[in-house]
């Protein structure tokens, strides 16, 4: 049975997931790792001896020659390690945000596309079976064409003032709650609802950062006349884990949704559904699809597997490409642009 | 090899006092006012215990020490109590490890002078060195430092948390649960226990490691939720296992609710079980549970 050799460069919170996740894949060997931390290192060659491991990236590209890549590095690395694993013809599966540049995130998407490599961006809500569910129903026209919409992400993710700076105290490296958190919110609305023609009313509200944004509201417009608003709050220590909301409101009914399940309301009643005039609640518990090895969610799993097995040959379904990652990057790129249009303290 | 101690065939747990559903956040949040005021805690624990049940499993998170004290501190009362304690509460690391990368984060919480976890005192600082490459010595520091607050409890079973132990799983290392199974043993006199949402892969993988003699709690309910990878293996690997080597407990019966209880549990008594754990609120529905669990 052939295996994919693939490397992980950036054994963080995500590196650290990823490895457990891919590694139950029957037809994926993990080569090697990159990492800036010795100990890290350290620990993983003393415990998986199998895995060699590497300082620089580009020695491992260079040395293990691995066919994959899962890039999880922090974000403003991402373009150089995806450029270099390009050159040497290997598939790339990035973290989120993809890039902190739209244009480097158009170059990517136009250099892998050209030879046809896999690559895929980690933005895990479009492997989320409510998520996915919700995304069916706008297609097939059950509330009608969206007119309206919300999409809110809330956690608890900063919630003091920093006593140390890292790579997620500034924007240029990838950090702040619009890469970080809002990034999500986003790549949801470009999934379900489309990329918005239009991005204004921006703000932005420090609570505890001293150099990034901690909350971000934003209007998006779109030329079919389809509006929406974006707020999403990352020091919000109401929500113990992070949380995304979605509201769609079209003609013929409305859509309530999050990680856990959805609300439909209907003003009339749906046959293909089978959804009742008025309020019907749908729980994850309905719609779930089992994954062979479970870490930290479904979706978590369902993202790397479709990764692997699109190298395979087994999955065409190209779900979370560099081209999705690079409309994501767009819109948040003229979030940035409009909020600093609408800030009265320049 | 001396036998493993029996569990309890019922056990009660704690999500629903922490603002946990799987299913619905209203209804978490909901959850998480009622039970603001501790005494609405005990009050629950209080109805639990006058219906049958002796047995307690608690999270080590924000709200578990200040439990544990009020049971230590009414001993007369409750001391015949067994307790699971799970380890760790997983927020806790979440948002250091996203700052600072796992091991700072370790070393954050063990070393740190802020640290309110307290195990400053038992190795100088900068002891990290001493530690370097040595995933074993941390995880037995960090395993001290999450159960001391159930000292003086009668501690049957440790568990480690699912989150931890699928990630490591996943890494295919036998020296960590190996490990970890002869310091729960050895150290708190009690039964090692793994939370796992892949019963199936865990048990072949603990037999095939030689490990035996562990409590195996995993998600069990009849739609399959949380099963990987699906309940066709979980029913093939509950009903051939040897309950001298592995007590295999359930958790998530109702699937947080999806399942009504009694197709839930004529479903769950059906298995090979050794034990139920749940979480409920009010007396009807623990009256109603503890009459319908069969094992």
């Amino acid at each position: 049975m052939k295996k994919i050799k693939l490397g992980i460069i950036g054994m963080g919170r995500m590196g650290i997931t990823h490895f457990s996740i891919i590694n139950s894949h029957p037809q994926v060997e993990i080569v090697a790792v990159a990492d800036t931390s010795k100990m890290t290192l350290d620990i993983l060659k003393k415990y998986v001896p199998t895995v060699k491991v590497y300082k620089d990236y580009k020695e491992l590209i260079d040395d293990s020659k691995p066919e994959a890549l899962i890039v999880c590095t922090p974000p403003n690395l991402h373009y150089q390690v995806c450029n270099y694993a390009f050159e040497k013809d290997i598939h790339v599966f990035a973290e989120k945000p993809f890039t902190t540049d739209a244009l480097q995130a158009e170059d990517l998407k136009r250099k892998f596309e050209s030879k046809a490599l896999i690559n895929q961006v980690g933005y895990v809500n479009r492997f989320n079976d409510v998520f996915v569910t919700v995304k069916k129903y706008i297609k097939d026209g059950l509330i009608g064409d969206v007119v309206r919409f919300k999409s809110e992400m809330f956690s608890c993710t900063v919630t003091k003032k920093e006593e140390s700076e890292s790579w997620r105290s500034f924007r240029e490296n990838g950090g702040g709650a619009v890469f970080e958190i809002a990034a999500h919110a986003i790549d949801l609305v470009n999934f379900i609802i489309g990329v918005p023609d239009k991005i204004t009313g921006t703000s932005m509200n420090q609570i505890y950062s001293k150099h990034v944004e901690d909350i971000v509201s934003s209007t998006f417009i779109y030329k079919n006349g389809c509006t929406g608003t974006l707020y999403v709050n990352w020091s919000d220590t109401s929500y113990r884990k992070p949380a995304n909301k979605l509201e769609l409101f079209g003609p013929k009914g409305k859509i309530l949704a999050d990680q856990h399940g959805l609300k439909v309301f209907l003003n009339k009643d749906d046959e293909k559904t089978g959804y009742k005039k008025g309020w019907n609640t749908v729980y994850i518990t309905d719609i779930f699809t089992p994954v062979p090895f479970y870490v930290r969610g479904n979706e978590f799993t369902r993202q790397l597997y479709h990764f692997a097995n699109s190298i395979l040959g087994k999955d065409n379904a190209k779900i979370c490409t560099f081209s999705d990652g690079y409309d994501t990057q767009k819109v948040i790129h003229q979030i940035f642009s409009d909020a600093k249009v609408n800030s009265i303290n320049d | 090899m001396i036998n493993m101690e029996k569990i309890d065939k019922i056990i009660f747990g704690d999500n629903q006092f922490f603002g946990i559903n799987h299913m619905s956040q209203e209804k978490a949040q909901q959850l998480s006012e009622k039970f603001f005021h501790i005494e609405n805690i005990y009050k629950v624990y209080d109805i639990a215990l006058r219906n049958g049940i002796n047995a307690i499993m608690l999270n080590s998170n924000d709200r578990a020490k200040e439990i544990c004290d009020h049971f230590r501190d009414n001993k007369s009362k409750y001391g015949h109590i067994s307790w699971y304690p799970s380890i760790p509460y997983p927020h806790k690391y979440a948002n250091m490890v996203n700052e600072k990368g796992i091991f700072p984060a370790i070393n954050d919480v063990l070393f740190s002078n802020n640290s309110a976890l307290g195990v400053l005192g038992m190795v100088a600082k900068g002891g990290l060195a001493v530690f370097n490459k040595d995933a074993i010595e941390l995880m037995k520091m960090l395993v001290d430092v999450e159960v001391k607050m159930y000292k003086g409890l009668n501690v049957k079973v440790i568990f480690i948390q699912n989150i931890i132990v699928d990630l490591l799983l996943g890494y295919d290392v036998k020296d960590v649960f190996y490990e970890y199974c002869t310091y729960i043993r050895k150290k708190y006199n009690a039964i090692p226990g793994l939370i796992t949402q892949n019963l199936p892969y865990l048990k072949t993988k603990l037999e095939e490691w030689g490990i035996e003699e562990v409590v195996i709690c995993s998600s069990i309910n009849k739609i399959g939720y949380l099963m990987s990878p699906d309940i066709q293996s979980y029913v093939e690997t509950i009903n051939k296992n040897d309950d001298t080597k592995y007590q295999l407990m359930a958790m998530s019966t109702l699937a947080s609710g999806a399942i009504p209880a009694t197709e839930a549990y004529s479903f769950i008594n059906s298995l090979k079980l050794q034990s139920v754990v749940f979480g409920a609120s009010s007396e009807r529905n623990i009256k109603e549970t503890v009459s319908l669990i069969h094992l």
